[in-house]
């Protein structure tokens, strides 16, 4: 804490100061992924620009028609979904935002000493934000959202 | 952490009403489905014993700039919300519930239930949310803790707006509400991102240690400031206030007028609650006096408050529709709650700073006063409604619709006519005692041009709020008016009895049970006020505060953490002890 | 990693700068706090003026959601800056309401396309006063 208050202190000059160093904060660091789009756009445009060059042309109606796995394409590809599958969509939100407080806590816990209460309370805590989300998967089910029919 | 969660129970109480409705208004069965408003009631029944210090002696004070007002907040949210509740039965899910009938006529027969059309669970789940956010906002001292409550507490009101009614001018008025809420959440989000950059703390004991700690040095740095206008900025969506009210009448109208009452009550505390913690975590020590905010803070609540209250009432006079009106005078009514804000505290801020002095505490005094006289307003406009020839039914909209209440339905006319009046501030009435101190204590900080336009104010305001007093009591209804189907009572009895509840209400405050209550808004603008948050000239500051102030925020919520765990608290450890160069030596 | 990331400066023909050398600061080179804000600010910028001009419900969501990110960029950056954690905290909560933000507004903006078969905000003006 005191350390950010003179970090404050020193706050409107400091805005042209680098950040504190780590590998990524500087320019030069960035030099791989520098190369890895080069090499990214490289590869995508010579192969376009390669097969444009060797590759055979044989144009007809079989080949102007959309590509649909091998079979016949059916109806328009401005179709309607049914609107269920947002609802499924949904409860795949709830699951991946919950990942993303799983991770660090995952992350973190093995860090504590698992004899101690702090260990318990923090095992408490996530069972109690994981019980929340199985409120969320019962009211889902409730409310009909995984019957097909 | 186990300290602060002792301090939740009212919101843990919300929390687990709120699975169970979920659950519950699922139910196919209507008798099991029509347990939700009492299972919320008995919630927020005991949600207001807990916050009230129930269950023995729970302290819910917490700590932070203004440690009473969780309780004082959560208690309100909680008493307010219970008549918010009696609105609510028959909004949503009509056809599933055989109508209990109106006088003279069979209950109609309902529909088959289905699940996923029903919305029932949903709404009554969203209600206790958005309460639970609120009474969150009351206990905030972290701005991230507070960022969420207010998103709890705005993100259900989108929802409720929008199911409300099955029209497209429902769903209109949840598109422009939604949208609108997003733009503010993003600046005032923004607004904390820069104040917690300016100070490097989100909490906001150790944001005001930083505060003063850079006042001393010779000002507050810009990046702090910034952050904290632009939060103001952005929480303007929720009060309805400026910058940000173009939403308000278009969604009042859109919206049934239960959800309307709510959110002219809740998101507009929830956006006070953060305002005022904001403010006091700035303190009022600044400017020329010493009792004012900092510079660009001051100026911009002053500018809001000004057109806020000017625009609000000089609008709300073109209009015809009940609701709409109701929507510019919930923005004017911001404006006036602005004011005392601006007032902070009056002079030390300690004891001797009494409701007439205490800006404060007389923005808590009119926060419940102006929600019960509302809530009495919007649960007339609930309780009548038109029913066609064809048996669909509409709400009332236009004032007209009003005429000649008091003589064909009392109970409804008088709590109008009472609400109204309530609302304007007439002398013997309830917002008369609740404006009262804004005025006091605005002249007791010195500003005077704020007083007069708010003078001013008011005195527009009588115009439109007069004839909603006036055409249930002196006008009288014209059968010709009748074309578009007669107005009938709303067969939910319940919203009746909220509209007697509130016109009791605004009396009983105004004859003596302010008293009380306005004894508890002092004791929460005087709480908390360590002398460095108010009244302090520059020549008085002690730098001594700092060390101790951030010392106690050490003990607080960062030690969650683990001690023995590096990877997490590494940092903070290496930035807490060594030469300021340390912060660059730990990545080498 | 160092000899890599020199080896790759070299490569690029920026000036070689390593972590522990004796030369830090080196204002050219460096990527400083300012620059964050400046491109959170720009983003923050184009994502109101964006909600402010286009008309469209899910280009002006989308622009919400610019500035979300845009303050979430602004929290890692004053997190990395003052070297606690907190900010970064905060941004894995900003990401949860942007979610919940998100299924709200794409839960409306189906309502709205199945009631009028447009996205376009201003075919939805029936509320005037």
């Amino acid at each position: 804490m005191h350390g950010c208050l003179t970090s404050c202190g020193v706050l409107p000059g400091a805005l042209n100061l680098p950040m504190p160093p780590l590998a990524a904060t500087e320019v030069g660091s960035y030099a791989p992924v520098l190369l890895l789009i080069i090499m990214a756009i490289t590869f995508a445009v010579a192969n376009v620009v390669l097969s444009r060059i060797f590759g055979p042309r044989r144009e007809g109606n079989i080949k102007a028609t959309t590509y649909e796995s091998g079979m016949d394409p059916v109806g328009t590809a401005r179709k309607r979904f049914n609107v269920r599958f947002y609802l499924i969509a949904m409860i795949f939100l709830v699951f991946d935002i919950e990942i993303i407080f799983l991770y660090p806590w995952a992350a973190t816990f093995p860090n504590i000493d698992h004899s101690t209460d702090q260990a318990m309370i923090w095992l408490a805590r996530i069972f109690f934000f994981m019980l929340t989300t199985v409120i969320a998967y019962i009211y889902g089910y409730r409310k009909g959202v995984f019957k097909f029919d | 952490m186990i300290e602060k969660l002792q301090t939740l129970w009212p919101e843990i109480t919300l929390f687990i009403a709120a699975c169970a409705v979920m659950i519950v208004g699922l139910s196919g069965t209507r008798s099991i489905r029509a347990l939700c408003t009492p299972i919320c009631g008995l919630a927020l029944l005991i949600a207001t014993f807990l916050s009230l210090g129930g269950l023995g002696g729970v302290d819910i004070t917490v700590t932070g700039p203004l440690p009473v007002l969780a309780s004082y907040g959560k208690a309100m949210v909680g008493v307010i919300g219970v008549i918010l509740l009696l609105l609510i039965p028959g909004v949503v899910d009509r056809e599933f519930d055989a109508a209990p009938g109106g006088p003279g006529e069979a209950p109609q027969p309902p529909r088959a239930f289905e699940a996923i059309r029903s919305n029932t669970a949903e709404f009554h789940a969203f209600f206790l949310f958005s309460l639970m956010g609120l009474m969150l906002c009351a206990g905030a001292d972290d701005l991230i803790w507070l960022f969420l409550a207010l998103e709890l507490t705005s993100l259900p009101t989108y929802v409720m707006v929008t199911i409300s009614t099955a029209r497209n001018r429902s769903l209109e008025a949840g598109v422009k509400y939604f949208f609108l809420g997003a733009l503010g959440a993003a600046i005032f989000l923004y607004g904390f991102a820069l104040i917690y950059g300016g100070t490097g703390s989100t909490n906001l004991e150790a944001v005001h240690a930083s505060i003063v700690a850079q006042a001393d040095a010779g000002g507050i740095n810009s990046i702090t400031m910034a952050g904290f206008v632009m939060a103001i900025i952005g929480l303007c969506f929720k009060i309805a206030a400026v910058p940000m009210h173009f939403y308000t009448p278009d969604v009042y109208q859109g919206a049934a007028a239960p959800v309307a009452a709510f959110l002219a009550f809740v998101p507009k505390s929830a956006g006070f609650f953060a305002i005022m913690l904001l403010t006091a975590t700035l303190g009022w020590s600044f400017g020329a006096s010493g009792t004012e905010l900092p510079g660009p803070v001051h100026s911009a609540l002053y500018i809001i408050a000004v057109l806020t209250m000017t625009v609000g009432n000089v609008l709300a006079i073109l209009q015809n529709s009940i609701k709409r009106i109701l929507a510019y005078s919930s923005i004017a009514h911001s404006g006036y709650m602005l004011v005392g804000i601006i007032a902070g505290p009056g002079g030390g801020g300690g004891a001797d700073s009494t409701l007439s002095r205490n800006g404060l505490s007389a923005v808590w005094f009119y926060l419940v006063c102006y929600g019960v006289m509302n809530v009495g307003a919007f649960a007339v406009v609930a309780s009548l409604e038109r029913r066609r020839a064809d048996g669909t039914h509409d709400e009332i909209d236009s004032v007209a619709d009003l005429r000649g209440l008091c003589a064909s339905r009392p109970l409804l006319g008088w709590t109008m006519v009472i609400s109204a009046a309530g609302l304007l501030g007439l002398p013997p009435l309830l917002g008369f005692f609740g404006k009262l101190p804004l005025f006091t204590s605005g002249v007791g900080a010195g500003h005077y041009l704020l007083v007069i336009i708010l003078g001013i104010n008011s005195a527009i305001a009588a115009y439109y709020y007069l004839r909603l007093a006036a055409a249930p009591l002196l006008e009288s209804r014209d059968p010709a008016e009748s074309v578009g189907g007669e107005i009938v009572e709303s067969p939910y009895r319940l919203r009746t009895a909220a509209g007697l509840i509130s016109a009791v209400g605004v009396v009983a405050l105004a004859l003596g049970l302010g008293g009380p209550l306005g004894s508890a808004a002092t004791s929460v603008g005087q709480s908390g006020f360590a002398p460095s948050y108010v009244g302090r000239r520059a020549a008085d500051r002690s730098p001594a505060v700092i060390p101790a102030a951030a010392h106690t925020v050490d003990d607080e919520p960062r030690d969650v953490e683990p001690a023995a765990d590096g990877s997490v608290d590494g940092a903070t450890i290496e930035s807490d002890g060594g030469p300021p160069d340390a912060r660059f030596d730990h990545a080498r | 990693m160092t000899g890599f990331a020199s080896a790759m400066s070299a490569l690029t023909g920026a000036a070689t700068l390593t972590l522990g050398q004796s030369d830090f600061p080196h204002p050219m080179h460096q990527v400083t706090l300012a620059h964050y804000l400046v491109l959170s600010a720009l983003l923050f910028g184009i994502g109101l003026i964006g909600f402010i001009t286009r008309r469209n419900l899910i280009i002006m969501f989308l622009c919400t959601e610019l500035m979300f990110q845009a303050a979430g960029l602004a929290l890692i950056a004053f997190s990395r800056f003052h070297l606690n954690h907190t900010g970064e905290t905060f941004v894995i909560f900003v990401l949860t309401i942007a979610a919940a933000e998100a299924a709200m507004a794409l839960a409306l903006v189906v309502l709205l396309f199945r009631r009028r078969e447009t996205l376009d905000a201003s075919a939805w003006s029936e509320l005037r006063g």
